[in-house]
C-alpha cells in the first residue's frame, strides 16, 4: 500500500469516532485550569504570567497526558483489537507499516494538542492581560518538550494497546503514570528521572522559590538539562524500536 | 432475579484483571505519601492527619474517580463485544436487575478498594512510627468517600452503556475529577458529581469540611445517584439495542 493511501486509510477507519474532541476537550480543561489560577491575579502575578503558566501547565501535563495518550491510542487501536481486523490488514499492508502508521495517526492528536496548548498559553496572556513579555523562545521550547516526552509515553501506549485484547492494561497503565508522575515531581531529582511519566517536568524552564514569611511566590530560570534530553531522546528511540520488534514478532 | 444477575456479575470478574487495578493503584499514593509525609514532618505535624492528607492528597483528588471508570467500562466492555447485547437484552431478566447488578459489583470492588487503602494507610503510619491508632474520624472519611462512590458508579455506569469505547469514560472521569477540583474550590461542590470524592474523604485538610454538613452530602449523593440511575433504566428500556 502507498504511504498516502496508508495515511488516508487510518483517517477513513476512525470517520464517525471524532477522536479530535478528546484533545480539545483536555485544551477546555487546561483552560479553565488557567482562568481559575488566575481569577484574582494581582499586578504581582500578571507581570509573571507567561511564568507562571510555563512552570505551572506541566505539571497538570503530568496529570493529564498519560491518560489522554491511552485514550487515544486505545480508541485508535481497539477497533482493530475489536474487530479481529489484524490478519486481513497483513494482507493488504505490511505489519511494520500498519504500526508504524497507527503510531503516527496517535501521533496527529498529540501534535494537535500541543499546538493548541502552545497557542492557548498566549491566549490566555491576552485575556488575562499579562504584562510580561511572551517568552516566545521558551514557549516553542515548551511545545517541542510536549511533543517529545508525550511521544515516548504514546510509544508505550501504542505498544500496550495493540499488544493487549483488553483495553483494560493500557489504561491501568496510563492512569499509574498519571499518579507516578505527578508523585515524582515530589521526589529528589535522581530518583524522579527513573519515572517515564514524569519527565512532563524534567524540562521546566523555571525554578520557584516561595518565601514563608512573605508569602511571595518568585521563579528564577533553570539551564536546560541537555544531557538528560539527548539521553531522553536516544532512549524514547529505542524503546519505539524494541516495541515495534515485539509487536512485528506477534502471531495474530 | 437480582441475586443472579450479581452471581453472573461476579463470574465475569473471576481471575479478571481489574483486580490488579483494585489492589495496585492505592499502592501508589500508600508508598508515595508515606515518603511525602517522612520527607516533610517539620511542616507535618498532625501526625495521623497529616499522613491521612499525604495519602488522599492526589488519590481523592483526581484518581478516585477514574479508578471507578475503569471498573464500569470493564463490566460494560464484556457487553460491548461481539453480540453480547443481543444476549443481555433477551435474557428473562429485568433490565433494572441488569444494571442493580453491574452497580453492585462496581460498589463492591471499591469498597475492597477502600478497604485495602485504609489498610495500607494503618501500616505505613505504623512503619512510620505513628502512636496507637488512626482517629475514628479518618474511617469515617474513608467511609463516606465510598458513599461517594456510589454516585460515581452510578453516573460511569451510565458513560460506559452509552459510549461504546473502553477508553473515553475513564477520560470523562479524569476531566470531571479536574473540573470537580476547581468546582469545589468555588464552594459548589455539592452541585457537581465529580467533587463528592474529595469532599468525602477531606483530602487535604485536618478539619472536616463537611463537619455538620454531612447530611447535604448525603443527599447529593442520593439525587445524582437517582437521577443517573433513572436515565439509565430509561435508556435501557427505550432503546433500541445496537449489537
Amino acid at each position: 500500500m502507498k504511504r498516502q493511501h496508508c495515511a488516508a486509510v487510518e483517517f477513513r477507519k476512525e470517520r464517525h469516532l471524532k477522536i479530535y474532541l478528546v484533545p480539545l476537550a483536555f485544551l477546555i480543561l487546561l483552560f479553565f485550569w488557567c482562568a481559575f489560577s488566575f481569577r484574582n491575579a494581582d499586578a504581582y502575578d500578571l507581570a509573571q504570567g507567561y511564568t507562571y503558566l510555563l512552570f505551572q501547565i506541566p505539571m497538570l501535563n503530568c496529570i493529564l497526558m498519560p491518560v489522554m495518550l491511552a485514550v487515544i491510542a486505545s480508541r485508535l487501536c481497539d477497533m482493530e483489537i475489536k474487530g479481529g481486523t489484524l490478519k486481513l490488514l497483513y494482507t493488504v499492508q505490511s505489519k511494520h507499516g500498519f504500526y508504524d502508521w497507527k503510531y503516527l495517526h496517535s501521533f496527529f492528536y498529540l501534535l494537535l494538542f500541543s499546538i493548541g496548548e502552545g497557542l492557548a498559553i498566549p491566549f490566555c496572556g491576552k485575556i488575562f492581560g499579562f504584562t510580561e513579555a511572551l517568552p516566545a523562545a521558551l514557549l516553542l521550547r515548551h511545545v517541542g518538550i510536549l511533543l517529545l516526552v508525550g511521544a515516548v509515553v504514546l510509544t508505550v501506549q501504542h505498544f500496550l494497546s495493540l499488544m493487549s485484547a483488553n483495553q483494560i492494561i493500557p489504561l491501568l497503565v496510563g492512569l499509574m503514570g498519571s499518579f507516578l508522575g505527578l508523585f515524582s515531581m515530589y521526589f529528589p531529582p535522581a530518583a524522579a528521572r527513573l519515572v517515564l511519566w514524569g519527565y512532563f517536568g524534567a524540562f521546566l524552564p523555571f525554578g520557584m522559590d516561595w518565601d514563608k514569611d512573605t508569602r511571595i511566590l518568585s521563579f528564577y530560570q533553570v539551564p536546560f538539562p541537555t544531557t538528560i534530553f539527548v539521553l531522553f531522546l536516544v532512549f524514547g528511540i529505542l524503546l519505539y524500536l524494541f516495541c515495534r520488534a515485539v509487536f512485528l514478532k506477534k502471531e495474530v | 432475579m437480582l441475586h443472579l444477575c450479581i452471581k453472573a456479575e461476579n463470574t465475569k470478574l473471576r481471575r479478571s484483571v481489574i483486580w490488579i487495578a483494585c489492589f495496585l493503584i492505592p499502592i501508589i499514593p500508600a508508598i508515595m505519601g508515606t515518603f511525602n509525609y517522612l520527607q516533610n514532618l517539620g511542616i507535618l505535624t498532625g501526625e495521623w492527619y497529616s499522613l491521612w492528607t499525604q495519602f488522599t492528597l492526589f488519590y481523592a483528588i483526581f484518581f478516585y474517580s477514574p479508578l471507578i471508570a475503569l471498573y464500569c467500562s470493564y463490566l460494560w466492555r464484556l457487553e460491548h463485544l461481539d453480540h453480547n447485547w443481543n444476549v443481555l437484552m433477551t435474557m428473562p431478566v429485568r433490565v433494572s436487575n441488569v444494571l442493580f447488578g453491574k452497580l453492585f459489583i462496581v460498589c463492591k470492588v471499591t469498597l475492597i478498594t477502600q478497604a485495602w487503602m485504609v489498610l495500607l494507610f494503618v501500616l505505613c503510619g505504623k512503619l512510620s512510627g505513628l502512636p496507637g491508632l488512626p482517629p475514628a474520624m479518618i474511617y469515617f472519611w474513608a467511609l463516606r468517600g465510598t458513599v461517594a462512590a456510589v454516585a460515581i458508579g452510578a453516573l460511569q455506569l451510565l458513560l460506559s452503556m452509552c459510549l461504546r469505547s473502553f477508553a473515553l469514560p475513564i477520560g470523562i472521569a479524569l476531566g470531571g475529577s479536574i473540573g470537580g477540583l476547581l468546582i469545589n474550590n468555588m464552594g459548589c461542590g455539592l452541585f457537581f458529581p465529580y467533587s463528592l470524592m474529595l469532599m468525602g474523604m477531606n483530602s487535604n485538610s485536618y478539619d472536616d469540611k463537611l463537619a455538620g454538613d454531612t447530611w447535604k452530602f448525603l443527599l447529593a449523593v442520593l439525587v445524582y445517584f437517582l437521577l443517573f440511575i433513572a436515565i439509565s433504566l430509561r435508556i435501557l428500556k427505550k432503546k433500541d439495542v445496537r449489537a
